[in-house]
């Protein structure tokens, strides 16, 4: 959508997006680069939620957040999502050989619930005490 | 200078989608247009077949409404994590990477439901669609899936759900990238229902890889084939009448029902049984 300043004959540009606070309308600015003629543009509830629909923004985005569309528009709810944590811990010996007595097919997903712990936990290091600790923190048995 | 540019912004996204499947080899989808055929269930066995054979496969549930992947293959309850690059997607049995709105939710009894501003609820039919083909999206852009041999794509029931997915994932236009997998039961009304859903996505320019008959008779304890649950020797007659390669009929195996509900796809451990056979022979087709 473009608007054209009628004195000037110049496409407007646009200055600022302004959300209402119920964030069901939001008012779009542009302005006249020659002469300074202003104008704004106030959407109602239902397209300013049809554009929220599309993954864009209004005034643009330089990089939107990973699964921004979803994790914004989730109603009521707080998505299970965290920023990273820290850099991957360290596996001792003694704790990879823990994990390779756990089936093939799983070893995979215990790798990640105890790399998990363990960087929220600061640790650096999985030793089998703190595969220990993760199980009786976390409720896990039989790993 | 128009600093929305919302065309750049859709171009961006399907940039996004372009680099993060450039590292994917093949895209399967897995679809129906009839509901209740088995799809999920036999998305997570073959996702379990293809990564035994030591392919790297990633899954992504594009059902929003009826997400069942993550269980299906031991992945629930894990925490999404933000990254430089994206959004880890969960780890579930055999490695095999996971994305799916379950994982979103943060616990069994919270439905899926999109924020609407005030007074709009009866309107949200307007746009759910839209936010909801736009989830599908970021589930393939933002997931870190990483170097993969195969993502499988788990989609709702709905005869027009290809042509979403399509528009975004191009590999599963062509047999050589990818292409589609239509499950059917051996019953006319779901004949009915998938022939139309095919033609769908012929219009769509699916890459059609072949039809697999789910329900195909009922076994034994032993898990050999034993009855019929519907007219049989269907399958395969359906697939030739609607020009399509017949892949393989799968028996109903109630362990299969029991593995799945326990996340751990039933192939792991019944490799042997008529329905494993026939399952892991399908997935040699992909």
């Amino acid at each position: 959508m473009k608007f054209v300043c009628q004195s000037d004959n110049t496409v407007m540009e646009f200055v600022e997006t302004v959300n209402a606070e119920n964030g069901g309308s939001m008012s779009i600015t542009f302005q006249c680069p020659t002469c300074g003629r202003a104008v704004a543009m106030v959407t109602n509830a239902g397209e300013t939620q049809m554009v929220r629909s599309l993954g864009v923004t209004i005034g643009g985005a330089a990089s939107p957040e990973p699964m921004a569309m979803i994790r914004s528009a989730l109603s009521g709810q707080e998505a299970p999502v965290q920023t990273s944590a820290g850099p991957e811990p360290v596996w001792s010996e003694a704790a990879l050989k823990r994990l390779a007595a756990a089936p093939t097919f799983v070893q995979g997903m215990i790798r990640r619930i105890y790399s998990d712990y363990a960087r929220q936990k600061g640790y650096t290091e999985i030793t089998p005490a703190v595969m220990s600790e993760a199980r009786d923190t976390l409720g896990m048995t039989g790993m | 200078m128009d600093k929305s540019n919302v065309l750049g912004q859709v171009v961006a996204q399907r940039e996004r989608i372009g680099a993060r499947l450039a590292q994917v080899k093949r895209v399967i989808a897995i679809m129906s247009g009839k509901g209740g055929v088995g799809k999920s269930a036999l998305t997570a066995n073959l996702a379990a077949a293809l990564a035994l054979e030591g392919k790297a496969v990633g899954v992504l549930d594009a059902d929003i409404h009826g997400a069942s992947a993550a269980a299906m293959l031991g992945a629930r309850g894990q925490k999404l994590e933000i990254t430089s690059d994206g959004v880890r997607p969960a780890i579930g049995v055999c490695d095999i990477r996971v994305m799916s709105m379950d994982l979103f939710l943060p616990d069994d009894d919270t439905p899926v439901r999109w924020q609407h501003p005030g007074g709009l609820a009866a309107d949200a039919f307007v746009w759910r669609g839209s936010l909801e083909a736009n989830a599908v999206r970021e589930f393939i852009s933002d997931t870190e899936w990483g170097d993969l041999d195969y993502l499988l794509l788990d989609l709702p029931p709905g005869a027009d759900r290809f042509d979403t997915v399509a528009r975004l994932v191009p590999q599963l236009q062509n047999l050589s990238t990818g292409g589609a997998v239509v499950v059917t039961i051996p019953s006319q009304v779901s004949h009915l229902v998938v022939r139309r859903a095919i033609a769908a996505a012929h219009e769509a320019g699916a890459g059609l890889i072949g039809l697999v008959e789910n329900m195909a008779g009922y076994v034994n304890a032993t898990g050999e084939v034993a009855g019929e649950l519907f007219p049989a020797g269907r399958g395969a007659a359906f697939a030739e009448e609607i020009g399509v390669p017949h892949l393989g009929s799968i028996p109903f195996d109630p362990r299969l029902a029991h593995e799945t509900d326990n996340g751990r796809p039933f192939i792991l451990e019944h490799a042997e049984s008529a329905a494993g056979r026939a399952i892991l022979k399908i997935a040699e087709t992909l």
